[in-house]
């Protein structure tokens, strides 16, 4: 290697720590002078990445791409996952339609373990401080459902799978990103050279020490991820101060969510002013729950007995917002507590006609966690080489359950706009004619998203003052107008329909 | 009506010079053109330049050859082909074409030896377009390419991609170009229509309103017009038989960008193709 000559030949006038260094620096120029060079390198196997590289595969005017994936996780334990009919994992996803068409599409929805899967047909939205203004959205069967409850692992594994029954890409896992930096100039002007010239690719160094350089980089790392700090695009957004409580419920044993019952399978959620409480069905008896809550509350809902926690959970769908904020100030017997209220003013009534959820009976254990809870979005999702998707590019309240369909939203449309790209001969790692496309597909609609799920956060926050009766007058014209279109509209903007 | 006049004037300037077939170096090729894109050269890949408007353009030229080679009686042959890129400039559609997997190669000329640099430069960007034989760019105008011997040297598509318009004698031009294309292959152009609304948007809004292109980038009165362009091929023994022509106006929608418009032929820019008769081999 001509590199290494100068050094050699150099040792007997050169100490032993100089020597070293220089050969060092020669190797570090061997990797940079000739790297491994991708189309697409994507960083961050999660759902989103999966997708994204699936879709890619699955394309036939993509299929040839060279793709690798680096992920700092193992992926033998996302392949290998398995649970019991009996547990579920707490991280669950309401897909929609939309993302379940995607899905579909490239392959993927067959490998999803359907029996872990649970469709569901109606919704019930209700106001916290307003009792009587609920919103009732209704998909009754043979139409479709309005989304698929799936745990977020199932259909991780499905993507690997599906990918891994494609041509094999490039997969760097338990490794991280070590730095990210564009190629080196070239070393002379074109006219005396005609020698690659890489110094627009970003060459992604990994903690394994290899190099590999990309005509594209896809970011789906997450909120504080390498690629965004790379590319130098900025979010903004606040921290909420909520928490998300997540746990797998259990209910009454001789419930059912069978399709055959009358009732059919149904979404609850409730608006309390710290931010909704939802449950969501699982199959079988099972539930999701995904609670709003503030950090002190959350903390609160921790350190509780089961017994306790469960009571919590049912006098949140029950009782008034001061009665509950009396029961979270007791520092425990939260259960008796609601007992005693129960007895005074029952809501068996409710429960039979299903406005509100049955009481949870049991949590799995280990089940309860909580996260904090943030809005970021940013300021683009694309710069020259590089491409942000999913949490990279957005942060969601989960208020609407939109953060995993949204990212699908992204994998699809960069998926598309690099067919496009590809079949019109494009650099795929261009903005002009690739991933402008993906940028002005996806941004507005996101931000309006991110707005209107934002705006309902404080809207509800609010806990006295004109807006509540207002508000309440909102959900109910809503519900009132369905015959109108009006609710299926606001289905729609929710990708429920 | 009001257009047919002037149509008919450039017509007669479009034939006037076509018996003399002087084809000594850049007989086509007005020295001022190519100095005005000796400038010009060094803006030709900033996306946010004055070729915006021809990279955005691009895909579409894409999608119209593919409806010229789909529009075949015969069905167009699998093999890859090979292009020739006359008047390349920095190489927007020669890079793309030799991106394209059907491709085999692609052979691009430009006057203009500051854009062949600008082209070449460009190229060392992508390690695909540095495949031997996939992209190759000659500092040369097409009269001064020697003629092929054989038909396996022709051309399966010939492109003048936004060319005939800055073009003194198209004519002579067009027939030069003529003995590259292969039986059963295409020349494919695009170019703007002498109109009204040409004028206003060519030279008026986009040269000294907005700006959009440096002032003089338009020659207003070399613009050809469709049915000239069908008048000549025409006239010409062994093109453009059994369908074997065909034409596309597109128009540029600000905010969207361009669109195909059936009938745009006859207010601005427009696509147009004619086969050379014969089958593929």
């Amino acid at each position: 290697m001509a590199v290494g000559t100068p050094s050699r030949a150099l040792r007997p006038y050169t100490c032993s720590s100089c020597a070293r260094s220089l050969k060092l620096r020669s190797r570090k120029f061997a990797t940079a002078a000739s790297p491994d060079i991708y189309d697409v390198v994507c960083v961050g196997g999660g759902p989103t990445g999966l997708s994204l590289l699936t879709a890619l595969r699955s394309s036939k005017a993509t299929s040839h791409l060279r793709l690798a994936l680096v992920e700092s996780q193992d992926l033998d334990r996302a392949r290998k996952w398995d649970l019991p009919p009996d547990q579920y994992s707490n991280r669950a996803s309401s897909l929609t339609p939309s993302s379940q068409f995607f899905l579909s599409k490239i392959g993927a929805w067959p490998h999803v373990d359907t029996s872990r899967v649970q469709p569901y047909h109606h919704m019930r939205v209700w106001d916290g401080l307003s009792s009587t203004a609920r919103i009732a959205f209704d998909s009754p069967a043979p139409e479709p459902a309005i989304a698929h409850m799936t745990e977020n692992q199932n259909l991780t594994r499905a993507l690997l799978a599906r990918l891994e029954s494609l041509e094999p890409i490039t997969i760097f896992d338990k490794t991280s990103v070590a730095n990210i930096n564009l190629g080196s100039q070239p070393s002379s002007p074109a006219s005396e050279d005609t020698s690659l010239d890489l110094s627009s690719y970003p060459h992604v160094t990994l903690s394994s020490d290899h190099t590999v350089a990309t005509r594209l980089l896809v970011g789906a790392d997450g909120i504080n991820g390498p690629v965004r700090t790379f590319a130098g695009i900025r979010t903004r957004g606040w921290d909420y101060d909520r928490h998300g409580v997540v746990a797998t419920l259990r209910l009454p044993s001789d419930f059912s969510h069978d399709p055959g019952n009358s009732r059919g399978v149904t979404a609850y959620q409730r608006f309390l002013p710290t931010g909704p409480i939802a449950l969501l069905a699982l199959p079988g008896s099972y539930a999701s729950l995904v609670w709003t809550a503030t950090s002190t509350q959350a903390a609160k809902l921790k350190s509780l007995s089961t017994e306790d926690f469960l009571a919590m959970v049912n006098a949140a769908f029950r009782l008034s917002v001061v009665d509950l904020d009396y029961m979270f100030a007791l520092s425990s017997g939260q259960f008796d507590e609601l007992q005693w209220r129960e007895s005074v003013s029952s809501s068996t009534s409710k429960e039979a006609s299903g406005d509100i959820p049955q009481a949870v009976e049991g949590v799995q254990n280990n089940s309860i966690a909580s996260f904090p809870l943030r809005l970021r979005h940013a300021s683009s999702y694309t710069t020259h080489r590089t491409a942000l998707v999913g949490d990279a590019a957005h942060t969601i309240h989960p208020l609407a359950g939109q953060g995993l369909n949204m990212g699908l939203g992204d994998s699809r449309s960069l998926a598309s706009a690099i067919e496009y790209a590809v079949i019109h001969g494009a650099d795929i790692g261009n903005e002009m004619n690739c991933l402008d496309k993906y940028n002005s597909e996806m941004w507005m609609g996101n931000n309006r998203m991110l707005g209107a799920v934002d705006k309902l956060h404080w809207l509800y926050s609010v806990k006295n003052g004109p807006v509540i009766p207002l508000r309440g007058l909102g959900l109910r014209a809503v519900d009132a107008l369905g015959e109108w279109g009006v609710k299926r509209w606001v289905m729609r903007q929710a990708g429920a329909l | 009506m009001t257009l047919r006049p002037t149509a008919l004037r450039n017509l007669s300037l479009l034939l006037r010079h076509y018996p003399r077939r002087s084809y000594g170096s850049s007989t086509s090729v007005n020295p001022s053109e190519i100095s005005h894109f000796d400038k010009l050269a060094s803006s030709w890949w900033d996306p946010h330049g004055s070729s915006r408007l021809l990279h955005q353009m691009n895909p579409l030229r894409h999608d119209f050859i593919s409806s010229c080679l789909d529009s075949q009686p015969d069905p167009p042959s699998t093999a890859k082909r090979r292009y020739l890129d006359v008047g390349c400039g920095g190489g927007i559609f020669a890079e793309s074409a030799a991106r394209l997997p059907s491709t085999e190669s692609v052979v691009a000329l430009d006057p203009s030896s500051e854009v062949i640099t600008v082209a070449q430069e460009h190229a060392r960007k992508d390690p695909l377009l540095l495949q031997p034989g996939r992209l190759e760019y000659r500092n040369y105008s097409v009269e001064d390419l020697s003629h092929p011997q054989s038909p396996k040297d022709k051309f399966d598509v010939l492109t003048l991609f936004e060319v005939i318009e800055h073009i003194n004698k198209p004519g002579p031009f067009l027939h030069s170009c003529l003995p590259f294309v292969k039986p059963g292959g295409w020349l494919v152009l695009s170019t703007i229509a002498r109109t009204w609304t040409s004028w206003f948007t060519t030279k008026f809004i986009a040269e000294e309103v907005v700006r959009l292109v440096p002032r003089g980038t338009h020659d207003w009165e070399k613009y050809v017009n469709e049915e000239e362009l069908r008048r000549f091929f025409r006239g010409l023994e062994g093109w453009g038989s059994d369908g074997g022509v065909r034409c596309q106006g597109v128009v540029f929608v600000p905010g969207l960008g361009w669109r195909v418009v059936d009938g745009g032929e006859k207010l601005g820019n427009y696509f147009f193709g004619v086969r050379k008769d014969g089958g593929r081999s």
